[in-house]
């Protein structure tokens, strides 16, 4: 009595909703030291992905390697974009300036102005277009489950989830590195009077958050086989969502809310054309926040 | 500064021609071509700029004027604000007696407006927006719109007998126009329209609209889409494992829709006015040319442009000496039957082509001409 | 007194000069519509600056869904235009009152929200609108744009040309920038700059920011309404891509550049994220990458902008605030 229908709609909309997830991962973390947006983190998924493409095509190594190569370079992107577009920004630390908005509002642009110059180098390096991937690397075998059919990515993009989460949860509560970045993000002035090297910290949690963000960007990249300078901005603006909607501090939150977000994204489709499923997105945030303004999960926990 | 600038793109615009050029050489003619080259369609612009070049460096080596033709290329990004100012640059420049683009119609639309308050002759390769060309008498395009391929395309698929069919296309104008026409000849020859969708133009995913499709339960599916939408589509179909017949319009057109769908793009229909394996000798020599310069072969974009500049030139040699933009814009009113590589071109009264299209399927990897 | 009453005048004097004596005098000399064009560009973005300065600069709350607002202000107008038959005189008002009128009730449910969460919501709201623009083809035309043929016409007579669309568009824009000017700096831009600088502290001081903050974004959404029909004015054509969240964040990006919480820091902001990638055309596929790197190096020296705040408060009050002093028997109000 079931339609199988609506079955294969909420996969799609999960798996929709894993690859945001992912995204929004890495982007809460950053958010979490700095409390700034980070407008390049669509950027990094994007290099990411190309960082990938170039490996493939140059050396076509397995694809475990090409995953591990990424996030390498996601770490090193991250330490980058620290260093270019945000620690410069952290000169001042009287706090008139720490207090500023305009000081808070340039870090936001100076990632942003990162953001274009990478996306517009990228273009003039490869052009706009999709770059074509050797189709033995895509993820995308389907795999029929009863009337489901999901694809081989679908599976490898969750597990690689789970294992970040449960990585990051991990390394969040168990280690001293998570725990340095949680007194950051709890409070950066006291994190630096109990003797933790800030500085340090946050260029850790971007390094990690970026590795995140690169990671995504291959794996969807080789999920859709489409790798082009403007795919990080959907993605990135959807994460952002995610996490304000999680209330900014909770990455479980930030993940089940991308979920969400996914999910309704692909049941929209069947009760409205395809074209208006950002509108059911964007009116569920709104609604969210009206009935929660702090986020769903985000009131009263610890940052992080 | 601004005198400076303009001095100086001048000069850099100038300058590796006249070396070249003749040393007798009066003053060039000029035409102006907005086109994307940076942002997110570029890549067609860039096609356009490559199909550009070779139509003019022939041009200029047949020595069919005594003074050297230019073009002034202006990147618009496909963006409404810099597509109107480069219009009225072009308007302000005397030397320019003709306009190429813009790649949407939206910014040449918009550009449009200025070129028709100017008296500007604008000929657009792709801009496919019903209302473009009545926007003014300056206005052309050398697009087949979808008034004549939506029809076409209802009757072939009507006469393999597929009558119930999902149409589906972006969230353009072209796509409104493409679901339009297409629908109602459709209805007319007995057909039934199950399912009528938008999506929006660089969508990632299209398995929900798939899922949404196949629960439709159509003969076939008719899609306005471009090659990259294109592509994903038909993987995504693949991957659910959902078959039916896929016919397309010409702008899916393109070597690279099967270089990223790979052997998902097999089977799809769709028609074109441009066959690059035609034997037709200005086809064969334009083809050797943009592999020479591109190592792939043309889709349908790159050759439309390279008609409407030859369409252009040849306007202008029509009118030469007395090459004015009034004298341009009526030679290219008249233009009669002119061999182009997308076929033999004519303008109508309303200054929209009237072309021949052929019907090509993709068998083996290869876009193939089938009689049917 | 009388010194500063004189200088008072000089540097509004001289900015008027500048917007329509000097600048349509040099435009004109070159005699190019180009030039008009990128000086309407420069005037209507201008215009979206300063009432995005109102909302983010002064009242401290980030706003990344302005366009939108300057969209349907576009729309409002090039449908009155087409569809009602309504000109300038209509469409001018009705834009700026029909995007007040949106931002007002979009405001209501949302203004309680505070800091990025405000952010967020001003992001789905703009999106929400752009969706709307884009799909909604009964009314906005969808993605064909609407086109606007009769040009502007005042009190029955069309204004030809582009210097007499120059000027319509000057005296719009310089009207609606004094008018957010003196909203800016005064007790009303003050109580904003409270909100901005601790919104506890203000609420317990008896001010009500909810309100305050409902009514300075729909003010805000007016004049973006504004901007939006000199362009569907000045350009004859709009479509839903104009008004995207890219245009959203140029227009943040100008703020930002220029000097958040300073006015005149949002004009110079405008003036050069408009002109920039127009000069820089010589440059080819480059100029974006330029662009970009322009505005990295002027956040990365200038954090505060190039016309931060506190020098731009100084600069006003020492050369435009003098009228806020009352007459000499009266008690003063205001700061000068």
């Amino acid at each position: 009595m079931f339609d199988p229908y609506y079955l294969q709609q909420l996969a799609i909309g999960l798996s929709q909703g894993v690859i945001y997830a992912l995204m929004a991962i890495g982007f809460t973390l950053i958010f979490g030291v700095l409390n700034v947006v980070n407008f390049a983190h669509g950027e990094v998924y994007t290099v990411g992905a190309f960082a990938g493409l170039l490996l493939i095509t140059a050396f076509a190594p397995p694809f475990l390697v090409v995953l591990f190569v990424v996030l390498a370079v996601g770490a090193a992107l991250g330490f980058g974009l620290e260093r270019i577009a945000f620690k410069p920004f952290r000169r001042f630390s009287d706090e008139a300036s720490l207090k500023s908005r305009a000081m808070r509002e340039s870090t936001l642009m100076s990632s942003l102005a990162v953001s274009i110059v990478a996306r517009e180098g990228l273009e003039i390096a490869f052009g706009s277009q999709m770059q074509t991937l050797p189709f033995e690397y895509l993820i995308n075998k389907p795999i029929a489950i009863g009337p489901v059919t999901i694809v081989t990515g679908d599976v490898i993009i969750f597990v690689v989830a789970a294992l970040m989460l449960g990585g990051l949860q991990y390394l969040l509560t168990k280690t001293r590195v998570g725990l340095s970045i949680r007194a950051v993000s709890a409070n950066p002035l006291g994190a630096k009077y109990v003797g933790i090297d800030t500085d340090r910290t946050i260029v850790t949690t971007f390094a990690i958050g970026s590795m995140m963000g690169a990671g995504a960007g291959i794996l969807v990249g080789l999920y859709y086989g489409a790798i082009f300078p403007a795919m990080g901005f959907v993605p990135g603006i959807k994460a952002f969502v995610a996490m304000v909607m999680g209330g900014l501090s909770s990455i479980p939150g930030a993940v089940i809310c991308a979920l969400l977000l996914g999910l309704s994204e692909g049941l929209a489709t069947t009760f409205i054309s395809s074209n208006w499923a950002d509108m059911v997105a964007y009116g569920f945030l709104i609604v969210t926040l009206i009935f929660f303004p702090q986020g769903l999960f985000g009131a009263g926990r610890e940052r992080v | 500064m601004t005198v400076t600038r303009r001095t100086l793109v001048g000069i850099a615009l100038v300058a590796p021609l006249s070396f070249v050029g003749t040393a007798f050489a009066a003053d060039p003619i000029k035409i102006g071509y907005q086109l994307p080259l940076t942002g997110n369609t570029a890549q067609y612009g860039q096609d356009f700029k490559t199909a550009a070049e070779i139509a003019l460096d022939r041009f200029n080596a047949s020595g069919k004027l005594p003074v050297k033709v230019e073009i002034v290329y202006e990147d618009s990004r496909s963006d409404a604000k810099e597509g109107v100012a480069i219009a009225r640059k072009f308007v302000d420049d005397e030397k320019i007696v003709g306009v190429l683009g813009d790649f949407t119609s939206g910014v040449s639309m918009a550009a449009a407006q200025v070129y028709k308050e100017a008296g500007m002759p604008q000929l657009s390769q792709t801009a496919s927006h019903p209302d473009y060309a009545k926007i003014s008498e300056w206005q052309f395009r050398n697009i087949t719109t979808q008034a004549g391929e939506g029809p076409y395309n209802a009757d072939w698929m009507v006469s393999k007998g597929l009558k119930k069919v999902a149409v589906i296309a972006e969230q353009t104008d072209w796509g409104q126009s493409v679901t339009k026409y297409f629908s109602d000849e459709l209805t007319a020859k007995g057909g039934t329209v199950v399912m009528t969708e938008y999506f929006n133009r660089g969508t990632p995913d299209f398995r929900s609209l798939l899922a949404k499709i196949e629960r439709a339960k159509p003969d076939a599916i008719y899609t306005g889409f471009f090659y990259e939408d294109g592509a994903n589509f038909l993987k995504q179909m693949k991957q659910l494992g959902y078959a039916v017949p896929v016919f397309s319009t010409s702008a899916a057109h393109n070597q690279k829709l099967i270089e990223l769908a790979g052997p998902d793009a097999e089977g799809l229909s769709l028609t074109t006015n441009f066959l690059p394996n035609s034997p037709k000798p200005e086809v064969k020599s334009f083809v050797e040319a943009w592999v020479k310069a591109r190592g792939a072969e043309p889709g349908q974009f790159p050759a439309q442009a390279f008609d409407a500049v030859n369409i252009m030139l040849d306007a202008i040699v029509k009118t030469y000496p007395k090459t004015t933009r009034a004298s341009v814009r009526d030679a290219l009113a008249a233009t009669k039957d002119f061999p182009g590589v997308t076929g033999v071109t004519t303008f109508g009264p309303d200054r929209e082509p009237v072309k021949q299209l052929s019907k090509v399927r993709v068998v083996g990897g290869v876009f193939s001409p089938v009689a049917e | 007194m009388s010194e500063i009453t004189r200088k008072g005048w000089v540097v509004p004097v001289l900015l008027l000069v500048l917007v329509f004596a000097v600048a349509p005098f040099t435009l004109a000399q070159f005699g190019k519509g180009y030039f008009f064009q990128v000086a309407n560009l420069v005037l209507i973005f201008s215009l979206l600056a300063v009432s995005l300065h109102l909302v983010t600069g002064v009242a401290g709350l980030l706003h990344l869904g302005h366009a939108a607002f300057y969209g349907i202000g576009a729309y409002v107008a090039a449908l009155m235009g087409t569809d009602l038959k309504l000109g300038f005189l209509w469409g001018l008002p009705a834009a700026g009152l029909v995007a007040a009128l949106f931002a007002l009730v979009v405001a209501l449910p949302t203004m309680r929200l505070v800091s990025i969460y405000f952010a967020v919501a001003t992001l789905a709201i703009g999106q929400m609108i752009n969706t709307v623009l884009l799909n909604w083809v009964a009314v906005t035309k969808g993605p064909n744009g609407v086109m606007l043929f009769s040009g502007i016409k005042l009190f029955g007579f069309a204004v030809k040309g582009p210097l007499a669309v120059y000027f319509v568009v000057a005296v719009v824009v310089v009207a609606s920038i004094w008018v957010l000017h003196r909203l800016s700096h005064s007790y009303y831009g003050n109580a904003l700059r409270s909100l901005r600088e601790d919104d506890q502290c203000a609420d317990a001081m008896g001010i009500d920011t909810v309100r305050l903050k409902i009514e300075v974004f729909t003010l805000s959404a007016f004049f973006a309404g504004l901007a939006g029909a000199l362009w569907a004015y000045t350009t004859g054509y709009v479509s839903p891509g104009d008004f995207n969240f890219s245009n959203s964040i140029l227009i943040l990006a100008m703020v930002v550049v220029g000097g958040l919480g300073s006015l005149p820091g949002a004009i110079v902001g405008a003036v050069l994220l408009i002109l920039l990638p127009e000069v820089l055309r010589g440059l080819g596929d480059l100029r974006n990458v330029m662009v970009g790197l322009v505005m990295f190096v002027s956040i990365l020296f200038l954090p505060k902008g190039l016309f931060g705040e506190v020098s731009a408060l100084a600069f006003v009050r020492r050369n435009l605030g003098v009228k806020w002093g009352a007459a000499p028997s009266e008690r003063e109000v205001g700061w000068r």
